[in-house]
C-alpha cells in the first residue's frame, strides 16, 4: 500500500471519528420544560381550525368510543385529530420515545393511572392546571368524583386529566351461584370458599379467572389482592415494602386462588380472561367495570343475561376500599402552544357532562357522578350504581403513582409468576422483588 | 527569485503527478468506494461507537437531567457478576443448542428427502418455505394461541390423546423452552433445508459411482461419502443459525415475555428490559455489546469457513 493510500485511508478514519466525536453527551435538557405560552382568554373550538394532532389510544374497550367521537369533533371543531390505536406495552414504549426524544409525534395520549408520576414528575406532559383554572366556569369540576382525579394527579397538579374511570369488580355467573346455592361472595374468604365449590375441573368450569401472565398482567392482579388483604407495596415513607410478612401471606392465598382457575390461568393477559369468563369456562372474576357492558353482547358473549356485579369482596373486618384505576388523557409538553390549545379543547368537549352520555354509550367509562346517576343512563346500564359505590369508596393509590412504579410492576410480573409456576416460593419470590426494586430505584 | 518559482512549479508539478498516478492506481477504487464507506461510518460505526462510549456511563434515559456518569468498566464488571445476566446465558445457550441441533438434523432430513426432481418434491419443497417468509413475531403470536391450554388447538388434540396438558405448554417450567425452541424449528428448518440442497447438488458423482462398483449400500454412501463431502456445508449452517439463534427476540416477545419465571428468559430479551423497562441505557448497551462480541466470534468463525470453501 502505497503512502498516498494510507494518507486516504487516514482522512477516511478521520471522518469517522468526527462522527464519533458527534457521540458526545448532549446538552442537558431543562429540568423543566420550556415555559409555553400560557392559556389567556377560552378560545373555544374556534381554536382547532386547520390543526393536525395526533392522538395515541390504549386499545381498551374505550377506544370503541374514540372511533366515534373524534370525526364527530373533527366535524364540529375544524381539527384533524388522528386516532393512533396501541397495544399497552407499546403504547407506554412509544410515548417515552417521543417524550425523551422531543419529537412531538403525539400531541394526545391517554395516560394510564399509574403513569401520571412518571409523566407528571418529568413534565412530559403539560400540566393542566392552567387551562382548568381558566375554563373552571365550563367544566363542573365538583361533578367529576374525588377518585376520578387519582386519573391524573400528581402531587396536586395536573398531567393529565380524568378521562376513563375503572372499578375493580366481582363478576360472576349468577345462574351458577344460585344452582349451587351461594351467595355473592362479600369477603376474600368467602370468595376462595365459592371457588372452591364453584370448581368442576372435569366438566371445564373453574370457580375463578386470574391473571397469570409473567409481566403488568400478573403485577396488577397480585397488586389488586395485596390492596384486598390491606397489604401495602409502599411504607409511609414511601419506601418499598414488597416482601412484607403481610404480602408473603396474601402472594400464598393469590396462589390457592388459581388452583381453582383454569389451567392456563398462569399464562393469561386481559383478554384472555375475559375470553375464560365470556365463554363460560369460569364462574367469577374479578376485573375493571369497563368490559361489564360487553358481557351482554351476543356476538362476543355466550354469558349473556347470565352475569351480576358486585363491589370487589376484601378480607374479612377490613374497610370496605375498592381497587380503582382507568386512564387520564394528557396534552404532549413538546406541542406547539396552538396544538395545546386545541388538545384541551378535545379534553374539555369529551368530558363535558353532555358528551359523557354518548361516551358511555359507546363503550367509554364514566368519571362523574351526573353519569352514573343519570337515569336514561341508569336503564341502560343497571350496574352504574354499584359503580359508583366502588367510586365513592376507591383507592386509586393501591398500584403505586410514582416514577419508579414500571420497576415495581417488572419484578413483581416476574417473580410473581415464577411463584404461580413453581420457581420460586413464596418469600422467594417477594425477596427477589424487592431486591431488584432496590436496586433499580431511582 | 527565480529559483523559488520554479521550485514551487516543481513541488506543484510534483503533486500533480502524484495525484494523476494515484487516480489512475488505488485512488480510483477509494474514490468510487467513498461514498459507501461514508454510509457505512453514519449508518454502522456511529451507532458502534455510540453504544460503546454509553456503555461506559451511567445513563438512564427517562433522567430529564440526561445526566451521563463515566464508570469506566463498570457495567461491563456488573454484568458479569449479575446472576440475572449469567442465567440469561446459560438459556440463550440452551436455546441455540437444542434450534441449531434439531434444525440441522431435520433440514438434512428433508434435504434429502426432497432432493429428487419431481414436480411433487419442488411443490412440498416450495411450501415448506413459507414460515420462513412469515414475521417471527406473527409466528409468535400465532403460536402462543395454538399452545394456549385452553383455547388452543394444540393442547386440545393433546388432552384427546390422554396427555395432561397442565398449564399449558407455555407456562409450565419443563415444557417451556421446548415449546419456544419448537417454534424457531417451525420457521427455520426449511431454511437449512434450503442450504443442504444447495449443497447435496453440488457434490460430484465420481466417490458414488465407484461406491456403487464396490458394492456399497446407501446408508454407506451417506455415512462415507455424503456425510464428508458436505462438511463445509455443515459448518455455514452450524454458524449461520447459530448466530441467528443467539439474537433471538420476536418469538420470546411475542410467546412468553421471557416466562414462566425466568426459564425462557434469553439475552437479548433481558437487554430489551435493562433498556426499555429501566431506561437503564449505559448497562443495557454493555449487555448488548457482549452479545455483540459474541455474535462477532462467531461471524469471523463463519466469513473464514466460507473463505476456505473457496479455496
Amino acid at each position: 500500500m502505497n503512502n498516498t493510500l494510507w494518507k486516504f485511508l487516514s482522512l477516511f478514519i478521520i471522518l469517522a471519528m468526527v462522527g464519533v466525536a458527534g457521540c458526545a453527551p448532549p446538552a442537558p435538557a431543562p429540568t423543566t420544560a420550556p415555559p409555553a405560552a400560557e392559556p389567556s382568554q377560552p378560545t373555544g373550538l374556534a381554536a382547532c381550525q386547520g390543526q393536525n394532532l395526533v392522538l395515541a389510544s390504549m386499545t381498551d374497550q374505550y377506544v370503541a368510543a374514540f372511533r366515534v367521537l373524534v370525526p364527530q369533533f373533527n366535524q364540529a371543531s375544524g381539527a384533524n385529530i388522528t386516532l393512533d390505536e396501541l397495544g399497552y406495552v407499546d403504547l407506554y414504549q412509544k410515548l417515552i420515545a417521543d417524550f425523551v426524544g422531543h419529537t412531538g409525534s403525539y400531541d394526545l395520549m391517554t395516560v394510564d393511572i399509574v403513569w401520571s408520576g412518571e409523566f407528571g414528575a418529568n413534565q412530559y406532559t403539560k400540566l393542566l392546571d392552567a387551562y382548568m383554572e381558566r375554563d373552571k366556569a365550563e367544566l363542573q369540576l365538583d361533578d367529576i368524583l374525588p377518585v376520578s382525579w387519582t386519573l391524573g394527579e400528581w402531587q396536586g397538579t395536573h398531567p393529565a386529566y380524568p378521562l376513563a374511570g375503572y372499578a375493580n369488580v366481582l363478576n360472576y355467573r349468577q345462574d351458577l351461584l344460585a344452582a349451587a346455592g351461594i351467595e355473592p361472595p362479600t369477603t376474600q374468604e368467602a370468595l376462595l370458599d365459592a371457588a372452591i365449590k364453584l370448581t368442576d375441573a372435569g366438566n371445564n368450569l373453574y370457580g375463578i379467572a386470574l391473571l397469570g401472565a409473567k409481566g403488568p398482567a400478573v403485577a396488577q392482579d397480585y397488586m389488586a389482592w395485596v390492596q384486598q388483604h390491606g397489604g401495602r407495596i409502599l411504607d409511609d415513607a414511601g419506601k418499598p415494602v414488597i416482601n412484607s410478612a403481610e404480602n408473603v401471606e396474601i402472594l400464598e392465598f393469590f396462589g390457592e386462588l388459581f388452583q381453582y382457575a383454569p389451567p392456563g390461568a398462569t399464562d393469561y393477559w386481559w383478554d384472555q380472561r375475559e375470553t375464560a369468563f365470556r365463554s363460560g369456562q369460569v364462574a367469577m372474576m374479578e376485573g375493571w367495570s369497563i368490559a361489564r357492558a360487553g358481557y351482554e353482547d351476543p356476538e362476543i358473549s355466550s354469558i349473556v343475561d347470565n352475569v351480576d356485579i358486585a363491589v370487589a369482596p376484601v378480607a374479612a373486618g377490613m374497610e370496605p376500599k375498592y381497587g380503582f384505576g382507568g386512564w387520564g388523557i394528557g396534552v404532549n409538553a413538546d406541542s406547539t402552544p396552538e396544538e395545546q390549545e386545541c388538545a384541551w379543547q378535545f379534553i374539555k368537549w369529551l368530558t363535558s357532562p353532555e358528551m359523557q352520555k354518548d361516551w358511555l354509550k359507546n363503550d367509554g367509562a364514566p368519571i362523574r357522578r351526573s353519569t352514573m346517576t343519570d337515569p336514561e343512563l341508569v336503564a341502560l346500564y343497571p350496574w352504574l350504581p354499584i359503580l359508583l359505590e366502588s367510586f365513592e369508596k376507591g383507592d386509586g393509590d393501591y398500584r403505586p403513582r410514582i416514577p419508579q412504579y414500571s420497576i415495581i410492576q417488572d419484578a413483581l410480573g416476574t417473580h410473581v409468576n415464577a411463584f404461580l409456576v413453581g420457581q420460586e416460593t413464596a418469600q422467594e419470590a417477594l425477596d427477589a422483588a424487592q431486591k431488584q426494586v432496590e436496586e433499580n430505584w431511582q | 527569485m527565480i529559483t523559488t518559482s520554479k521550485q514551487t512549479l516543481s513541488r506543484r508539478q510534483r503533486w500533480v503527478g502524484q495525484m494523476r498516478r494515484f487516480l489512475r492506481g488505488e485512488g480510483a477504487y477509494l474514490a468510487m468506494l467513498a461514498p459507501l464507506l461514508v454510509f457505512v461510518a453514519f449508518i454502522a460505526l456511529y451507532p458502534l461507537f455510540f453504544s460503546f462510549r454509553i456503555s461506559l456511563f451511567k445513563y438512564r434515559l427517562t433522567d430529564p437531567n440526561q445526566t451521563q456518569t463515566f464508570l469506566g468498566l463498570d457495567n461491563y464488571s456488573r454484568a458479569f457478576a449479575d446472576p440475572v445476566v449469567l442465567q440469561s446465558l446459560r438459556v440463550t445457550l440452551t436455546y441455540v443448542a437444542g434450534t441449531v441441533f434439531f434444525e440441522i438434523l431435520l433440514g438434512l432430513a428433508l434435504a434429502l428427502l426432497l432432493s429428487s426432481e419431481m414436480r411433487l418434491m419442488r411443490t412440498i419443497r416450495a411450501s415448506l418455505l413459507i414460515p420462513m417468509a412469515l414475521p417471527p413475531l406473527v409466528v409468535g403470536l400465532v403460536w402462543k394461541s395454538l399452545y394456549n391450554a385452553d383455547f388452543g388447538v394444540i393442547p386440545f388434540y393433546l388432552k384427546e390423546v390422554g396427555v395432561n396438558v397442565g398449564r399449558g405448554p407455555l407456562a409450565e417450567l419443563s415444557w417451556a423452552m421446548p415449546a419456544v425452541i419448537l417454534i424457531d424449528i417451525w420457521q427455520w428448518t426449511p431454511l437449512l433445508m434450503v442450504i443442504f440442497l444447495a449443497g447435496l447438488k453440488s457434490l460430484p458423482v465420481e466417490p458414488y459411482e465407484a461406491a456403487y462398483v464396490d458394492g456399497a449400500t446407501r446408508w454407506q454412501n451417506f455415512l462415507f461419502i455424503t456425510l464428508p463431502l458436505l462438511r463445509p456445508t455443515l459448518l455455514v449452517a452450524l454458524l449461520l443459525r447459530t448466530m441467528q439463534s443467539f439474537k433471538v427476540f420476536d418469538t420470546i416477545y411475542a410467546t412468553t415475555a421471557g416466562g414462566p419465571g425466568s426459564v425462557t428468559t434469553v439475552l437479548n430479551f433481558h437487554i430489551y428490559t435493562v433498556g426499555m423497562t429501566f431506561f437503564d441505557m449505559g448497562y443495557a448497551a454493555a449487555l448488548a455489546n457482549i452479545l455483540l462480541v459474541v455474535i462477532a466470534i462467531l461471524s469471523i468463525l463463519y466469513i473464514m469457513v466460507l473463505e476456505r470453501q473457496q479455496l
